[in-house]
């Protein structure tokens, strides 16, 4: 079964729409559903033209397409137990919040709070992702906890914030504060970082690129092999924390 | 006439010893009160509205009836998908509780100035708790005093006076040379000139020092490099060494702490190096707050809806997430679609991005004078001052609840009278 979901033309674009409910165990059940524009409350069909093809015996056969400018569409995908949803431009924020199963493809721009406390799935996104992506809510000790998130592009400040679970992969850059409080999962980020990894209690962060204003209270262990075959410091800490993480960077430098 | 132990509305000391001497409608003299204080008491009748303004449709300005005005703000609020009501931290908590109830009546956003200044510090508070105390403890016990980010002497010039190095206390009779001060900031500012240490660090380098100081508490110092942020380790040694041999410890940071890079993260590694100092002896931790009420629009906020800002009921259930429900956010995303400010000048403080949106919605402003904010507005509303011509409850930055007396009658309605009158209409629609 394949839905897709084309945005029509709003009277105001930048009105947020919450619309936790396009995920695709509830759409396969029939797309007469609601979301939230603002305050007010509005069928699905009243902002998306809908066209269903096929049919699904289970979850895992269908798959939701998005079209249009989806950037101020929020919370889709949250829940996700299977099946697939293909994003083809941007997506709002929160986009697979709590998310256990199935795969979720953007293939623009992610806005923050992507993939968050994800628990399980795949989650892709094929250009940036703001802050806060792969990370917790506010005030939660455990962010994302299973699963994997991947990036294509840079990721904003805050990424895998909390991580306690799960793969996060970000093959460009990060903004400030990776990896802060970390208590479990791993976390690769390809290209350059701030202070990555603050508070870490546990879990293993690798830098392929460098790190700025590295955190003094990481302690030295030694040399390792990195993925990509060239030479990594590895670090263990935060010793602030009395935290045992591992934290693997090629090039660091400390505010001095 | 002559008021007495009258309250100053200006910053979150809430100092309640000041005196004010008053000739008719006129302040004459202001005793007790800092300059900041003395000056809003002397020239509360300056730039003050003599009625409701609305726009006249050339791009100029006509007088309006208050029934006219509020008719206009329940409208536009009314018409709204996302209405944003921002401000409510220099004003009464009644009026506070009532925005409240009308945002979740209108499925709008309530946020306060909070998420511009103090966010953070609340962000952090929730990770790990707060260590705090009241003034009053820390004026009677504290001998070692921390000002982190933030300098007292200019924007709270009696808070040293009051509750810190100049305020004798009952376990400390000279607190002069009783007390030390420990004074962290990026550049030498007044505050420093009289500190016992002065720490000077680079801008954004807050939390490498907080946490090679909880490295160097707990006895793993030796992990520390020769430098952090600017500051050797010897001087992180020195500090974490007074510390630990306070008595009574008080920490003290400001927006310098709350706003640099890592924002909410520098405040929580502050709460865990005073987490980390109590295994030794006695500290607590409190935010100097700005506005005089911005302490209690987080209290009011909190009672009712669980948050203390950035409260977002589009759904007509209280969501929270700062940096997607906030004030500056939503603004810059140009997700509002009208906006009722209360008591406040973001004009004075936001970005240009977000000014420019609330110039292109219906914005309403209730504010007793005019400030920067009203060219932007399409109707401003005037109103008594707290504390001045009307009377009402705000919090001390400890939390502390106190009665804002008023000694001046110029006839002008409170806040709570107004945004009353305006949920009043609201009312009218939604529970007919």
């Amino acid at each position: 079964m394949r839905i897709t979901l084309s945005m029509r033309e709003r009277k105001n674009p930048y009105i947020p729409v919450e619309a936790e409910k396009i995920v695709p165990s509830i759409l396969m059940k029939g797309t007469d559903v609601t979301v939230y524009e603002g305050n007010k409350e509005r069928r699905l069909a009243d902002l998306f033209e809908i066209t269903v093809e096929g049919e699904a015996a289970s979850v895992d056969e269908v798959e939701v397409v998005l079209r249009g400018d989806t950037s101020r569409v929020k919370r889709v995908g949250e829940y996700m137990d299977g099946g697939r949803i293909t994003v083809e431009g941007d997506i709002g924020m929160h986009c697979g919040n709590f998310m256990a199963a199935g795969t979720i493809e953007v293939r623009g721009n992610a806005a923050g709070w992507f993939a968050r406390e994800l628990r399980g799935g795949t989650v892709i996104c094929r250009g940036n992702a703001g802050h806060y992506c792969a990370s917790g809510y506010r005030g939660e000790k455990k962010g994302m906890r299973g699963g994997k998130v991947e990036v294509f592009g840079d990721a904003g400040d805050f990424a895998a914030e909390h991580l306690s679970g799960g793969e996060v992969v970000i093959h460009g850059d990060c903004g400030d504060m990776a990896g802060v409080e970390m208590r479990g999962g791993t976390l690769t980020i390809h290209g350059d970082c701030a202070r990555p990894c603050g508070n870490m209690t546990a879990g293993t962060c690798t830098v392929l690129g460098t790190v700025l204003g590295m955190i003094p209270t990481f302690e030295r262990t030694g040399e390792i092999v990195g993925p990509d075959g060239g030479t990594l410091t590895a670090f263990v800490g935060d010793i602030a924390n009395r935290g045992k993480g591992k934290l693997f960077i090629r090039n660091f430098q400390y505010l001095e | 006439m002559i008021y007495t132990d009258m309250v100053c509305p200006f910053c979150g000391c809430l100092c309640d010893d000041v005196v004010i001497e008053t000739e008719g409608d006129r302040v004459v003299r202001v005793d007790n009160a800092c300059t900041l204080g003395t000056h809003k008491l002397m020239t509360t009748r300056k730039d003050r509205l003599k009625g409701p303004i609305m726009r006249d449709g050339a791009g100029g300005w006509r007088d309006a009836s208050y029934e006219e005005a509020i008719e206009y703000a329940a409208g536009v609020l009314l018409d709204a998908d996302r209405p944003l009501l921002y401000g409510w931290s220099s004003t009464q908590g009644e009026a506070q509780g009532l925005g409240v109830s009308m945002a979740e009546l209108l499925g709008g956003v309530i946020d306060s100035t909070t998420s511009v200044c103090h966010g953070p510090s609340i962000l952090a508070i929730q990770e790990v708790g707060h260590p705090g105390c009241t003034l009053g403890q820390v004026k009677n016990r504290a001998d070692v005093i921390v000002y982190w980010g933030c300098n007292p002497t200019e924007a709270h010039p009696r808070h040293m006076s009051r509750y810190t190095t100049y305020a004798d206390g009952f376990f400390l009779q000279n607190s002069f040379r009783e007390r030390k001060l420990i004074v962290v900031d990026i550049r030498k500012t007044e505050t420093a000139s009289i500190a016992d240490e002065f720490v000077q660090i680079k801008p954004g380098g807050d939390y490498a020092v907080f946490s090679a100081l909880r490295a160097i508490v707990r006895g793993r110092g030796a992990v520390v490099p020769p430098t952090v942020a600017g500051v050797t380790k010897e001087q992180l040694e020195k500090i974490a060494e007074i510390c630990k041999s306070a008595k009574f410890g008080a920490f003290f940071f400001g927006v310098g702490l709350t706003m640099a890079p890592g924002r909410y993260k520098n405040v929580r590694n502050a709460i865990e190096l005073v987490d980390e100092l109590n295994r030794h002896t006695k500290w607590t931790l409190t935010p100097l707050r700005g506005h005089y009420n911005v302490y209690g629009s987080n209290e009011v906020f909190t009672w009712m809806t669980g948050y203390p800002y950035a409260v977002d009921f589009s759904r007509q259930i209280a969501f929270y997430n700062p940096g997607e429900t906030t004030s500056v956010d939503i603004l810059a995303r140009k997700e509002c679609d009208a906006c009722l400010i209360v008591a406040s000048d973001p004009g004075a403080h936001f970005p240009r991005k977000c000014l420019e949106h609330l110039a292109s919605i219906p914005t309403v402003l209730i504010d007793p004078a005019q400030t920067v904010t009203t060219p932007l507005c399409r109707c401003q509303i005037p109103t008594a001052v707290t504390g001045i011509d009307a009377s009402g409850t705000a919090y001390r930055m400890d939390g502390v609840p106190i009665h804002m007396k008023a000694f001046l009658d110029l006839g002008y309605p409170t806040d709570t009278e107004i945004v009353g009158r305006i949920f009043e209409k609201v009312k009218e629609v939604r529970h007919p």
